[in-house]
This record gives structure tokens, C-alpha cells and sequence, in this order.
């Protein structure tokens, strides 16, 4: 068993963070909960105007920019 | 002969229902769920965990017994690579906590597909709700400790941009950090619990439905049961598999709270 050596005993704030922590994951989160917050809020919207869901269709695809914005800031390099 | 008979008369196709299991205590009793085979069943895997550790650990030895080697491997196994891997060195922290968060989620599991108890608790989602929850107020109680709360929250909800952007990120943010989070956590495991004893249910009963409603699907339903072993060990993959994914993110959304700002 190669993985059983015991890590640096370094428990403080040094040394590097790790490469890759769940960076996947948190993509497609921020992807889908963009669409899903902005689209939600645009359909509230619709309903409150009775128009038959331009604002949900805007609020989609605003929120997928920001979440394509949110990937590239929060992990980009 | 009399099992055989009340596997015929379960009805197919299965339903939620099936989940229900009788009361054992007051024995017999209709729709009443405060202790049944669910509930012997987290104990009984509590009690197994706990046993197991202070058996294995009792008598340390430098060169280690084979049950203190196993007991070594799995503790090692989940802080060498879940909890440093993920959080670094800070990780070996949180590993006796990622550690019974896996050993408990893995054995109750493992009960969905050991013969004769086949069901998991798991695929009850109160279980993996409340596991879910843990998670979620650790993560967010040792962010706000390590930053304090206000840095905490305005590290995690205020991404680096500029000012007129931010009206549109903050909510994306807050419902991927805070309301998906628990959430998915929560629904992953009990649905993959959830279906994966439906799926046994399905091709066991099935087989039955098929046999006593034309003896003539006698082969299909043969066939029927051995795919059902063969979804057994499918089902093993999916329940190691479940137990490694919770922890792993328990591990991320931990090392996401410690994080400094960059």
C-alpha cells in the first residue's frame, strides 16, 4: 500500500492548495443556478405581466452570462 | 413455501409503499414508523462501526493485526486521499469526521444489497437529509470561524468584479452555495439508494409476475433473476461509489469555506 504514508505533519495555512477541489462540479453548478435563479425570476415577471415568457427566455440566458462570468472569475486562473 | 407464497402475493409493479416497512415495535401495528427494520438497521450498522474501531484499535501493534490493518487502510485511504487531497494540510482535521461520514454512509448502503435485509436506509431521504444538514452547518460554521462571519459571507456571495455586475451574480451565488449545496447532497444519495432498490424489486417481482401469469415465461423469468444478480453487483459500484462522492464533497465544500481570497 503506496497510500499509506502519512501526509506533512504541516497543519498550518502553508503549503499549496490542492489542484483540483470539486472545480467540475462548481461549473456546472454555477451554470444551472444561473439559469434557474434569472430564468425563475423572468417567469415571476411574466406572470406578473401576463406576457407568455420573453422575460423568462431573457433572464435564462442572462443568467447563464453570469455564470459563464462566475466560472471565469471564481476559477479561472 | 411460505416466503415463496408472500413473494407471489407482493404486488407488481413496486410501489413507494414498499419502502414501508411493518412495525416491529408495537409489533404489527398499521402506519406506525418510529421503529422497523430501517431503524434496526442504523443501529445495527452504528453499533458495527463502533465495534469494529475499538476492536481493531484495542491493542495497537507496530506491525499491525489484519483487523487493525483494514481498520488503518480505510482511516487512511479517507484522510490521505479525500481529506488531504482535498483540503491540504489542513484536511487531516476533518478526516475522523470524513471518515465516519463514509464508514456510515458506506455500510448503510451496503445493507441494499446484503441477501435477506435488502433494503437501504438510505433510500429514506430523512437519512441522507440529515447527513446532508451536518454537512452543511459545518461547512458554513468553520467558514465563518476561520474568516469571520461577515468576511465569510461577503467572501462567498461577492465575487471579484465590478460594482454594476454584481446585482446579477450575488443570487446566482447565494443558490449555488447555499440552496444547491444541501440540497443535491441530500437528493444524489437518496435517489440513487431509492432507485437502486426499485430496480431490484422491479426484476425480482417481476420475474414472479411474469412466471404466475403464463407458466410458458418460465425462461424470461429466469433470465429476470440472474440479471438481478447481475444488478446486485451494479449496485455494489453504486453504493461504493455514493459513499466516496458525498464525503469528497463534503471535503470540497469544506475546503471551498476555507479558502482564502485570491
Amino acid at each position: 500500500m503506496t497510500g499509506q504514508k502519512p501526509p506533512p505533519d504541516n497543519r498550518g495555512d502553508d503549503g499549496p492548495t490542492p489542484p483540483d477541489s470539486g472545480a467540475g462540479m462548481t461549473a456546472v453548478t454555477y451554470l444551472i443556478a444561473g439559469m434557474l435563479v434569472w430564468g425563475g425570476v423572468g417567469w415571476l415577471v411574466d406572470r406578473h405581466f401576463g406576457t407568455e415568457g420573453i422575460f423568462a427566455g431573457i433572464g435564462a440566458v442572462l443568467g447563464i452570462a453570469g455564470g459563464v462570468y462566475l466560472i471565469v472569475r471564481r476559477l479561472g486562473a | 413455501m411460505i416466503v415463496q407464497s408472500a413473494v407471489l402475493a407482493a404486488e407488481f409493479p413496486p410501489s413507494v409503499e414498499d419502502f414501508y416497512l411493518p412495525s416491529i415495535l408495537p409489533w404489527g401495528a398499521e402506519n406506525n414508523y418510529w421503529f422497523t427494520k430501517i431503524t434496526v438497521l442504523v443501529w445495527v450498522a452504528v453499533a458495527a462501526i463502533i465495534v469494529f474501531f475499538l476492536a481493531s484499535y484495542r491493542k495497537p501493534q507496530l506491525v499491525p493485526t489484519k483487523k487493525q490493518w483494514f481498520a488503518e487502510s480505510i482511516y487512511g485511504f479517507v484522510r490521505n486521499n479525500i481529506a488531504v487531497d482535498m483540503i491540504g494540510p489542513r484536511g487531516v482535521a476533518f478526516a475522523p469526521y470524513l471518515t465516519t461520514l463514509f464508514l456510515f454512509i458506506l455500510v448503510n448502503n451496503f445493507f441494499g444489497i446484503v441477501p435477506f435485509v435488502q433494503i437501504s436506509p438510505n433510500s429514506h431521504i430523512a437519512f441522507p437529509a440529515i447527513l446532508a444538514v451536518i454537512s452543511y452547518v459545518m461547512f458554513i460554521y468553520i467558514g465563518m470561524r476561520h474568516h469571520g462571519p461577515l468576511k465569510y459571507f461577503k467572501h462567498a456571495l461577492i465575487p471579484p468584479a465590478p460594482w454594476f455586475i454584481l446585482p446579477l451574480l450575488i443570487p446566482i451565488e447565494f443558490f449555488s452555495n447555499f440552496l444547491v449545496r444541501p440540497f443535491s447532497l441530500a437528493v444524489r444519495l437518496f435517489a440513487n439508494m431509492f432507485a437502486g432498490h426499485m430496480l431490484l424489486l422491479v426484476f425480482t417481482l417481476g420475474g414472479f409476475a411474469m412466471i404466475s401469469a403464463n407458466p410458458a415465461l418460465a425462461p424470461v423469468s429466469v433470465l429476470s433473476w440472474v440479471l438481478t444478480i447481475g444488478l446486485t453487483f451494479l449496485e455494489f459500484l453504486v453504493i461504493c461509489l455514493q459513499a466516496y462522492v458525498f464525503t469528497v464533497l463534503t471535503a470540497s465544500y469544506v475546503q471551498g469555506a476555507l479558502a482564502d481570497e485570491h
